[in-house]
């Protein structure tokens, strides 16, 4: 027998692990907490920073002084917001959501792969690039049936990605400001189209879908993908409905200008004091406070719209598997990242109409001056990254809200997809269009926040008490009318 | 929801059940949320206490994950664990085995292979030339360490027979089973004579055979 092989030599060996207790890792616990959220806090800070100082440079080989949108501005953002933030965030957001959803069920996640030199699981971070690599070198395998149709089975996955990539040109990381000599904005697209352009672009990622089901040549793929196209187009009228209150708010379907409604203006920050916008003197004028019920109608069919669980008929594994299911490789890829970056691009939107897009609330004004003072004449500048930071951080939050909702609840059939679309969501969006109307032909904005607060306090009282009492006990005599959008849904 | 299933007095019953806030969905989605969100907070925030039970994980500051990530971390086993057997040594060095064939003879499995050697010149007369285990064959029931007068056989190692990629491999010899802490036992002085030679002298054979292992 080899000398290296024999018995004693093995037990010697390290490959027989002896038992070592676990350590308490009580110790440092509190150092990372601490340390963890600053790291957090200042990355964020420098990538704000980052971003804006980036398309500074752009924006300084063009020749146009005052004025955003310029050609080479454009290039900057397009490099530095959908390149550079949208698709790391949407790489990273894969690994979040296995890791966070391991938290959320008491699991550890993912934590073998490593990196070469370094033995730590990095938070499962080095698994991002395992599954790229995955991706990039897998076979790509296209079957018979699907290779009669190469060109429509190639086209369903560039046209499920692309769309979704292009989104975020409208949305408004930051406001117009002078940054460091050169007035520009963190936004590739200043049109008067606005959130058109996304509702226009959503409805061509239905082609990607469809167009997947069909040329797969495989009866599960064409059932996902029959159910995707009917999910997407049946959300799309909801999705579109559930805004118009927004735009009835505001007078205009530029997110930019959305987004700079709800907080005051560079001049009114400049100018100091209090937020001059804010509605009764303390509630800031976000979307969500005028239009509650609709936010959460958007996140909804918005979550229906990409096809996330808890919406996900199109790709139950167990029973259809999905549209999908022919393609491999990096083509599988496109479809998933897709997915992802879809989510980041809604988590955008809704931040933009509902949670005040960059404005930071109440302390603006106070900050700015304070800024001004550390860096003399440059407080707006300097505010504009935190605005940029402050936008990211709700971005996360909303994505943070959509993956609970996905580990959370359970996924729905597909006749109840389409009835809470058709017969609930549909005809609460209708009326809630019905009262934000009357509540701005009423009183304006502040009318508008008056109800919504009272659409709050109803919500918050039907989740706090009512559903509680016994069938007996009718509904309606609970005081609730105020929640005027329970109606439709309780035929 | 659905009245196509009225007719069914289960269905009806269920939808009776159901109260209009609780039909709405809304509540139910929230507080499966929340419940979610606790435990994402309490996982995210609380440090990991890996080393109680896993019932007792549930004090203030600790996170719920149960996991232990095994090649990393590993748990002691129970004290009364039967683990991997040993030879166990005397304070010299030479195991306590005497040769007795108790514990092959106890065997079940049949995996205790012993020679039996004899010393020159100890009080001890027989020790084992041979001594090897067939971890494979091994039932792991203890009866040979029942059956040791000499308490020389244990199985205290507090770790498991370890994988190996070839048959003979799981074979464990003398040296590689004579190992941990030396035991002495009160009855054993009785068993320390002067050695036979300073009675009657042999020679210069000193030490007697060659004892293997250590």
């Amino acid at each position: 027998m080899d000398a290296t092989l024999t018995p004693s030599s093995r037990l010697a060996s390290s490959d027989i692990p002896t038992a070592v207790p676990v350590k308490r890792t009580v110790g440092n616990w509190f150092g990372w907490l601490i340390g963890g959220w600053a790291m957090f806090f200042a990355f964020l800070f420098g990538l704000s920073a980052t971003m804006l100082g980036v398309v500074r440079l752009f924006a300084g080989f063009d020749e146009k002084k005052n004025s955003v949108g310029g050609t080479w501005e454009g290039v900057g953002n397009i490099l530095i917001l959908m390149l550079v933030f949208v698709m790391i965030l949407a790489t990273l957001l894969t690994m979040a959501d296995r890791k966070w959803s391991a938290m959320m069920q008491d699991r550890v996640g993912p934590n073998r792969a490593r990196l070469p030199g370094i033995d730590s699981p990095l938070a499962g971070l080095p698994h991002i690039i395992a599954d790229v690599l995955k991706m990039l070198f897998k076979e790509d395998f296209i079957s018979d049936g699907a290779a009669r149709q190469k060109l429509l089975f190639n086209l369903g996955p560039l046209l499920a990605f692309g769309p979704a990539f292009c989104l975020f040109a409208v949305i408004p990381m930051s406001p117009e400001v002078f940054f460091f000599g050169k007035r520009i904005s963190l936004q590739v697209l200043h049109v008067d189209w606005g959130i058109l352009y996304v509702f226009a672009l959503a409805s061509i990622g239905v082609f990607g879908t469809a167009l997947a089901g069909w040329s797969s040549d495989n009866k599960f793929a064409l059932l996902g993908g029959l159910r995707a196209s009917a999910q997407m187009i049946s959300y799309e009228v909801t999705l579109g409905l559930t805004l118009v209150g927004a735009f009835i708010a505001y007078g205009s379907v530029r997110l930019d200008v959305m987004s700079e409604l709800q907080g005051a203006t560079e001049a009114a920050i400049r100018i100091g004091g209090s937020d001059p916008t804010l509605f009764f003197g303390w509630l800031p004028a976000w979307g969500i406070f005028m239009q509650p019920l609709a936010a959460i109608f958007f996140l909804t069919a918005a979550m229906a719209e990409i096809k996330r669980t808890p919406f996900d008929t199109p790709e139950g594994e167990s029973e259809i598997i999905g549209y999908y299911l022919e393609y491999s490789g990096l083509k599988s890829g496109l479809f998933l990242i897709a997915e992802y970056v879809e989510t980041v691009v809604v988590a955008g939107i809704v931040t933009a109409i509902f949670l005040g897009g960059w404005h930071l609330p109440w302390i603006e004004p106070a900050l700015c001056s304070v800024l001004d003072g550390l860096w003399h004449g440059n407080g707006a500048a300097l505010l504009a990254i935190f605005q940029v930071m402050g936008f990211i951080i709700k971005v996360l939050l909303v994505i943070w809200v959509m993956f609970l909702a996905r580990w959370a609840l359970p996924r729905f059939r597909y006749d109840q997809v389409m009835h809470l679309g058709w017969k609930m969501l549909l005809p609460a969006s209708l009326a809630n269009v019905i009262i934000s109307a009357a509540a701005y032909l009423a009183g304006g904005r502040e009318a508008m926040a008056m109800v919504g607060l009272v659409e709050i306090v109803a919500f918050v009282g039907y989740v706090a008490f009512w559903g509680k009492k016994p069938a007996a006990d009718a509904p309606d005599a609970h005081g609730h009318a105020a929640d005027p959008h329970a109606a439709p849904a309780s035929h | 929801m659905d009245h196509g299933h009225a007719e069914s007095p289960r269905a009806a019953q269920d939808e009776q059940e159901l109260t209009l806030g609780e039909k709405l969905f809304l509540r139910e989605t929230i507080k499966g949320m929340a419940i979610v969100a606790r435990h994402f907070w309490k996982n995210l925030f609380g440090f990991r206490d890996n080393t109680t039970e896993v019932l007792d994980r549930k004090g203030t500051g600790v996170n719920l994950v149960t996991t232990i990530n095994y090649p990393e971390e590993q748990k002691p086993y129970p004290p009364g664990y039967r683990g991997m057997h040993r030879l166990v040594p005397r304070v010299d060095g030479r195991p306590r085995c005497v040769a007795c064939y108790m514990c092959a003879t106890a065997c079940p499995a049949q995996c205790i292979y012993i020679e039996a050697g004899e010393y020159d010149d100890q009080a001890i007369e027989k020790y084992p030339v041979r001594f090897e285990i067939d971890e494979l064959r091994c039932i792991v029931c203890g009866f040979c360490v029942e059956a040791c007068p000499k308490d020389a056989i244990r199985m205290d190692t507090g770790t498991h027979a370890p994988a190996v990629l070839s048959r003979p491999l799981a074979v464990f010899d003398k040296e590689a089973l004579l190992g941990g802490a030396p035991v002495e036992l009160s009855s054993d002085s009785m068993t320390y004579r002067a050695p036979l030679k300073t009675v009657a002298p042999m020679g210069s054979n000193e030490g007697g055979k060659k004892m293997g292992g250590h």
